[in-house]
């Protein structure tokens, strides 16, 4: 802990739960020494609780839920950072009283697979795209219109690699990179994306569990500079009716410090199963990349994110595009995820693909060299499903993804996300309208 | 959210009728394609809701936007969501009211009027709700083994036990609420304001929720 936290500030408690946002609490210096080691105490509803704050219902609750029981929070050291001054930062991952992870907590399923990469004797190097887009009005002005009809900060006009923006758009990244380069977040590059307001954010590679923590951490960043300069930011899939964002995660394994995805001559074996992994998982992870009720409205041909279950080399316009022929950058880029998702959940979902393309070598179908997106149905490639419904579908008859995921933590998902389904059609959702104002209310500030 | 007394309006029932419901339905097109798929039980008045009839219902929730279109043919009815068609009746409902109109029907009116007849077909006793309601959840994870259930009618209070086994789970109320939930007439969530009342852990709700759900929107 940092002096002047000890002095006189607080450390703030950081995990996720099942949705995106950091969850925690703010402990004094003195409760933190007294609880760092045993844990602190958080109710198991907060995995049960939608971004409306219902309760969740609908599935039968695993042994350690209860009638509201508690369950540990135990910080990991490692990541105690000075968020500013007066206050620390921790994240931790949830325990149960036996000392055994909490099933379902994102950070605990990510560290999990890792520690199975490892069996296998490899180590994943993971990097994320993160895409936001950024408004002129303040948070409390942007709750007041409802979230809709807000103003793109930098100016109306979308482009994209643009270094034109106006001042006020530049000068809110700028205040974000520094405020990672403050809290040790390593970024490689920022720059201006496709819709109007929107910037794309690249996390530099790293391990997997590091890269959920700035991630996660990164988004409360955007959002805190953005309140502190009065504008509004969100990670929304689509936060206008028009563009979407997504978060496109890097991947590659390596072991003895060599890249095993490189060959000189394309995919390397490893790389060519843990393609057939993912592409094997790809519509279950579906539910896991694509969260909310608001992800599926990206999935429009010909806009940016992939909408087959397919692969290329060098196709951005495939769900899994490979990118050979390098010895340090040969790396998977698998571009389903939304800009909304968990990003743990993302990372546990890609890495329970590669696990099990590389476990069972797995070969996936053939590349599609030409334009993945409107393809006929001859053409034999599966459409990504379209529907929270029909993912969560297809993520409950996964059989490999609830062998590397767990059956609990599918049970679960599945749960919450029908739980989600029908709140969105009973509840005030259209299904009809391209953006309903259900879904700005719940999703543009959280996750 | 119910009313206090068993619907009497004339059933319909559609011996010579298949519902279809579209692929990866909406709740509200299961909702009505079940009711409707239900109104074809024995015993029930005859009253084909295809018979001579053809044409199509929009059905519009009153209070969100939820919207469905019913269409009658030869012998099936097709349930889809969604309006785009310019629809032969519309019907603006109380979703929460098991279908309650809440204005007069436009359009069509005995076309209308027939489907509002299917839509809302008197409950079954409380009792024989709950036999069906306990077998259709049998399969669903951490449902209880037993069923206790107190209804309070004019005449008092009746009792059933429905199940055998180590876990209960108790629902009372009055019978006319009991038998609307049973029925999947009633959302077991919201009848929980409006006299219900359960006795079981946390985790029974919810898997209560899911039965629900299942006689409700066969989900």
């Amino acid at each position: 802990m940092s002096e002047l936290a000890q002095a006189r500030g607080a450390v703030r408690l950081e995990a996720t739960n099942h949705e995106g946002s950091l969850l925690g609490k703010n402990v004094s210096p003195q409760k933190f020494e007294a609880g760092k080691d045993a844990g602190f105490a958080f109710a198991d509803i907060l995995f049960a609780i939608d971004l409306n704050n219902e309760i969740v219902f609908g599935d039968a609750f695993p042994e350690w839920r209860g009638n509201l029981y508690d369950i540990q929070m135990i910080p990991d050291m490692s990541t105690l950072v000075e968020w500013k001054p007066g206050l620390d930062s921790v994240i931790g991952d949830y325990w149960l009283k036996d000392g055994t992870p909490v099933p379902i907590c994102p950070r605990n399923l990510v560290r999990k697979l890792v520690a199975s990469l490892a069996d296998n004797g490899y180590a994943a190097t993971v990097a994320v795209e993160i895409e936001a887009t950024l408004f002129e009005e303040s948070i409390q002005e942007a709750r007041a219109r409802g979230y809709r009809d807000l103003t793109p900060l930098g100016g109306s006009t979308g482009a994209t690699y643009h270094l034109a923006r106006s001042k006020d758009w530049v000068d809110y990244m700028e205040a974000v990179v520094e405020r990672l380069d403050s809290v040790g977040i390593a970024w490689e590059a920022w720059t201006d994306e496709a819709a109007p307001g929107q910037t794309e954010l690249n996390l530099a590679p790293t391990d997997p569990v590091r890269l959920g923590d700035s991630w996660a951490r990164t988004r409360q960043v955007m959002r805190e500079v953005a309140f502190e300069r009065g504008h509004t930011v969100s990670f929304m899939a689509k936060p206008t009716a028009g563009f979407g964002q997504g978060a496109h995660i890097n991947v590659s394994l390596q072991s003895d410090g060599v890249n095993r995805f490189f060959a000189e001559d394309g995919p390397s074996e490893l790389m060519r199963h843990a393609v057939g992994g993912l592409i094997a998982t790809m519509e279950g992870n579906t539910s896991i990349a694509l969260p909310q009720i608001t992800s599926y409205r990206r999935l429009v041909d010909l806009t940016g994110p992939p909408t087959t279950v397919s692969w290329g080399v060098n196709n951005k316009t495939t769900a899994v595009r490979a990118i050979t022929g390098h010895s340090k950058y040969s790396r998977l880029e698998y571009r389903l995820p939304g800009a909304d998702v968990n990003p743990y959940l993302a990372l546990a979902g890609v890495l329970a693909g590669v696990l099990a393309g590389i476990e069972r070598r797995i070969e996936p179908p053939e590349q599609v060299t030409d334009m993945a997106w409107c393809l006929p149905e001859s053409a034999g490639v599966r459409r990504i499903p379209d529907t929270m419904s029909k993912a969560g579908a297809a993520l409950d008859a996964d059989p490999l993804l609830r062998e590397y995921l767990g059956d609990e933590f599918v049970d679960f998902w599945v749960a919450s996300r029908r739980w989600e389904w029908m709140e969105f059609h009973t509840k005030g959702g259209d299904p009809f309208v391209e953006l309903s104002a259900w879904e700005s209310q719940r999703y543009f500030e959280f996750p | 959210m119910t009313e206090s007394t068993t619907i009497e309006a004339p059933d319909v029932r559609f011996d010579a009728t298949r519902v279809a419901i579209e692929d990866d339905a909406t709740p509200l097109v299961r909702l009505i394609g079940r009711t409707l798929s239900r109104a074809s039980g024995p015993g029930r008045p005859a009253e084909d809701l295809t018979a001579g009839l053809a044409g199509t219902v929009a059905i519009r929730s009153h209070d969100t936007p939820q919207t469905a279109t019913v269409t009658l043919g030869a012998g099936v009815v097709e349930v889809t969501s969604g309006v785009f068609v310019e629809p032969d009746a519309t019907l603006v409902v109380d979703l929460h009211a098991r279908f309650a109109p809440t204005q007069e029907p436009a359009g069509d009116a005995d076309l209308a009027a027939r489907v509002l007849r299917a839509l809302r077909p008197p409950l079954p006793h409380w009792r024989d709700a709950a036999v069906r309601f306990w077998e259709m959840t049998r399969d669903i994870a951490g449902i209880p083994d037993v069923l206790l259930v107190e209804a309070a009618g004019p005449d008092g209070i009746e009792r059933g036990r429905f199940g055998e086994g180590t876990t209960t789970y108790q629902i009372a109320g009055p019978a006319d609420l009991l038998a609307g939930v049973f029925s999947g007439a009633d959302d077991f969530l919201a009848s929980l304001a409006e006299g219900l009342r359960v006795q079981g852990t946390l985790s029974q709700l919810s898997v209560m929720t899911a039965a629900s759900w299942k006689v409700r929107f066969d989900v």
